[in-house]
């Protein structure tokens, strides 16, 4: 799916996605679910695969066939944001779809993907290789929701820059801040590198960051279901632990 | 969608909690700790050369109510020249948009682990020093509605400061504060506009029952003197309950009556005073014998001189009948 | 009430009670109103001058001390002119006027300092 042209992956008439899958609009409720499952399938996939254990095609079925139950099924209709968190909740359906399945065992095998977005579990399954152990399957949940905010954000940011012409801060923040390497090029080798003065690639950079903050409440605040929740999450995100 | 492994989320997780200072003159230096409805920071201002501690509201609290009660806690303590109230020196937003101000850094320790160790003289004393910031605050119209141990900080050098005043209430017709305050006085007399109607602010165990009901209209000075009252049992009581006259002042200013309280925080640090010149307590009515005793124990190098004069006096007696 | 009234009252409400003890020494029960009139006068003397001291110096220790030795001297005056009972005199001389001397100090109104 095409991020838009202002740089968020899903304008929304409400802010939450929740709230637009509740909405009257059938074709916002489909464009709400598309971006759920954007957001969460990936966490929900690699969660089955470490928790259940399960194979990795019947993951991948399992994956396609949650997502396509979202649809039909009102999941969210029961989730209240008062109770929980919005992933805890999905979380926990997976958990009872995945049990009920086992106890009946009844895995219906689609055809192909109900869902519109595409589901890349090639590289979800590379991700799972890079998994760090001993973590409970509760936390790795979490720390894929963390990685798939941010992940989308970044995208976010990418479309952002394009639109208003600010690719150079783009790359900057890319090459610096989301380089995979621990010995980061110094802000002088990325002016040597981008052909800019010292002080404008500080300048960039200190853009780039403050978009990207911008693009991760954005993200975060369609991904919760209300407003509190979203000050919970952003501050469990965001917020600095005491020493 | 790019991957991004451990490390690279966990370098953005940490930039994205450091306050972004850009174009500014401070520096960050280190996370001190969390407000109600901000984060404070230890940072450096890199023009004169000295620490400061920057107030910024939390990034998720993108309400423009809550910029406009950081603002105005900014305008409240810009107001409260005192040496016992952290002045602040500068306030904004910052390139993230997020409103912030700039207070003087203190280096020392909360109320709660000063007193460690200490004896009830130098409690008392302390107790006093506290009381001379709030008097002041309280003759220009500003109630603090959120005193507590942890609002009270003591420096290198002893001096006490009252922190945290993000819950002030302008309150009366001071024209100092109420004229240029940000809010037409609503109802009672008091510019109460920045909470809810009703809203409980403040901390279980030392806020007045009328704020902890949220009857806002009768919160005044006095709910201060409650807190005070708290504060002074919390420091005294333990290891063991103090005399009974400092028991009565710190149970006249917690009284639920808001009437029967101290009128002022000056009545109640006379009467502290008083306790500790030795003298009668005006919260407390002494039986005969608790007079004796404390006027014994006031004069009791006079009393020994006297009695040792006497008993010289029934010696050479003695031994003149020899 | 200031230093000088209050070393004043005290010096002599002291030297009329030394005077007064007097009565348990047979050998001079019949000297009984000189002697008390003697021991009122040097109390009154000797409250008035460690009252003065107390208003010019603010000092506990050095007020004892003052008041010791002027209750001291002015008993020995007494004691010098009765040609005896040095011991008898002296001490509790001295020690009225350490007493006078710790009371002027702790209490009694400090001089009010000058508004200019």
């Amino acid at each position: 799916m095409a991020p838009h042209p202002q740089g968020d992956a899903f304008p929304l008439t409400r802010h939450s996605l929740v709230a637009a899958v509740r909405g009257p609009d059938a074709h916002e409720r489909t464009r709400a679910l598309d971006a759920i499952t954007l957001a969460y399938w990936r966490p929900v996939y690699k969660y089955v695969r470490l928790r259940w254990r399960v194979e990795r095609e019947d993951a991948e079925d399992f994956t396609q066939d949650f997502f396509a139950r979202l649809l039909e099924k009102d999941f969210l209709d029961s989730y209240d944001p008062v109770k929980g968190r919005l992933r805890t909740f999905l979380r926990t359906c997976v958990d009872r779809m995945f049990m009920n399945q086992a106890r009946d065992a009844h895995r219906q095998k689609r055809g192909g993907p109900a869902v519109h977005v595409s589901l890349d579990f090639e590289d979800a399954e590379h991700e799972i290789a890079a998994a760090a152990q001993g973590e409970s399957p509760e936390d790795y949940f979490e720390k894929e929701w963390i990685r798939t905010v941010f992940a989308l954000a970044v995208e976010r940011l990418r479309a952002h820059c394009a639109a208003a012409g600010k690719l150079t801060q783009f790359k900057l923040f890319e090459r610096y801040d989301l380089n995979l390497d621990d010995a980061r090029p110094s802000y002088a080798d990325l002016a040597a590198e981008f052909q800019l003065a010292g002080t404008d690639v500080t300048n960039y950079l200190a853009f780039a960051r403050r978009e990207f903050r911008r693009c991760v409440l954005n993200q975060l605040r369609e991904m919760t279901g209300s407003e509190d929740e979203f000050r919970r999450e952003a501050e469990s995100l965001l917020g600095v632990a005491p020493e | 969608m790019t991957f991004l492994p451990d490390r690279v989320v966990a370098r953005l997780r940490t930039e994205l909690q450091l306050p972004d200072l850009s174009g500014t003159r401070y520096r960050v230096v280190k996370f001190l700790g969390r407000g109600g409805m901000g984060e404070v920071w230890l940072a450096e201002d890199t023009v004169l050369e000295r620490s400061i501690a920057l107030k910024i509201l939390s990034p998720e609290s993108g309400h423009a109510e809550l910029a406009s009660r950081l603002m105005r806690e900014a305008v409240v303590l810009a107001r409260l020249e005192h040496p016992g109230i952290v002045p602040v020196h500068d306030a904004g937003v910052l390139p993230d948009g997020r409103a912030f101000y700039c207070m003087k850094y203190v280096a020392g320790q909360t109320l709660d682990k000063h007193i460690t160790g200490m004896d009830l003289h130098r409690r008392l004393q302390l107790l006093l020093r506290i009381t001379e910031p709030l008097a002041f605050a309280h003759s220009r119209g500003i109630i603090h509605r959120d005193l507590k141990p942890g609002n009270v900080m003591v420096g290198p050098f002893g001096e006490v400061l009252i922190l945290d005043w993000g819950l002030a209430k302008i309150h009366g017709n001071d024209p100092s504060v109420a004229d240029h305050g940000p809010a037409q006085p609503a109802r009672g007399g008091s510019a109460e506009t920045e909470t809810a109607h009703g809203a409980i602010m403040g901390t279980p165990g030392f806020m007045a029952p009328e704020q902890a009901r949220g009857e806002t209209s009768l919160i005044d000075h006095r709910a201060d003197i409650f807190a005070l009252g708290a504060i002074m049992a919390f420091m005294l009581r333990a290891p063991d309950p103090p005399a009974r006259p400092l028991q009565a002042i710190y149970n006249k200013a917690m009284d639920a009556e808001i009437s029967a309280r101290y009128a002022s925080v000056g009545e109640m640090a006379a009467d502290i005073e008083r306790n500790l010149q030795g003298l009668p307590v005006t919260a407390y009515r002494e039986n005969l014998w608790e007079r004796a005793s404390r006027l014994a124990g006031r004069n009791r190098v006079a009393i020994v001189l006297v009695l040792a004069y006497l008993l010289m006096r029934i010696l050479f007696v003695v031994f003149s009948r020899r | 009430m200031n230093k000088i009234v209050l070393g004043l009252i005290l010096g002599g409400i002291l030297g009329i009670l030394d005077g007064l003890t007097s009565w348990f020494t047979p050998a001079v029960r019949n000297q009984l109103l000189g002697i008390v009139f003697g021991s009122t006068f040097k109390g009154l003397i000797a409250g008035v001058l460690i009252g003065v001291f107390a208003r010019k110096v603010n000092s506990l220790p050095l007020g004892i001390v003052f008041g010791l030795a002027v209750g001291a001297f002015l008993a020995w005056i007494i004691a010098f002119m009765q040609h005896g009972y040095y011991f008898q005199i002296m001490l509790p001389g001295a020690m009225v006027g350490l007493i006078v001397g710790y009371a002027t100090q702790r209490y009694g109104a400090a001089p009010q300092t000058q508004r200019v």
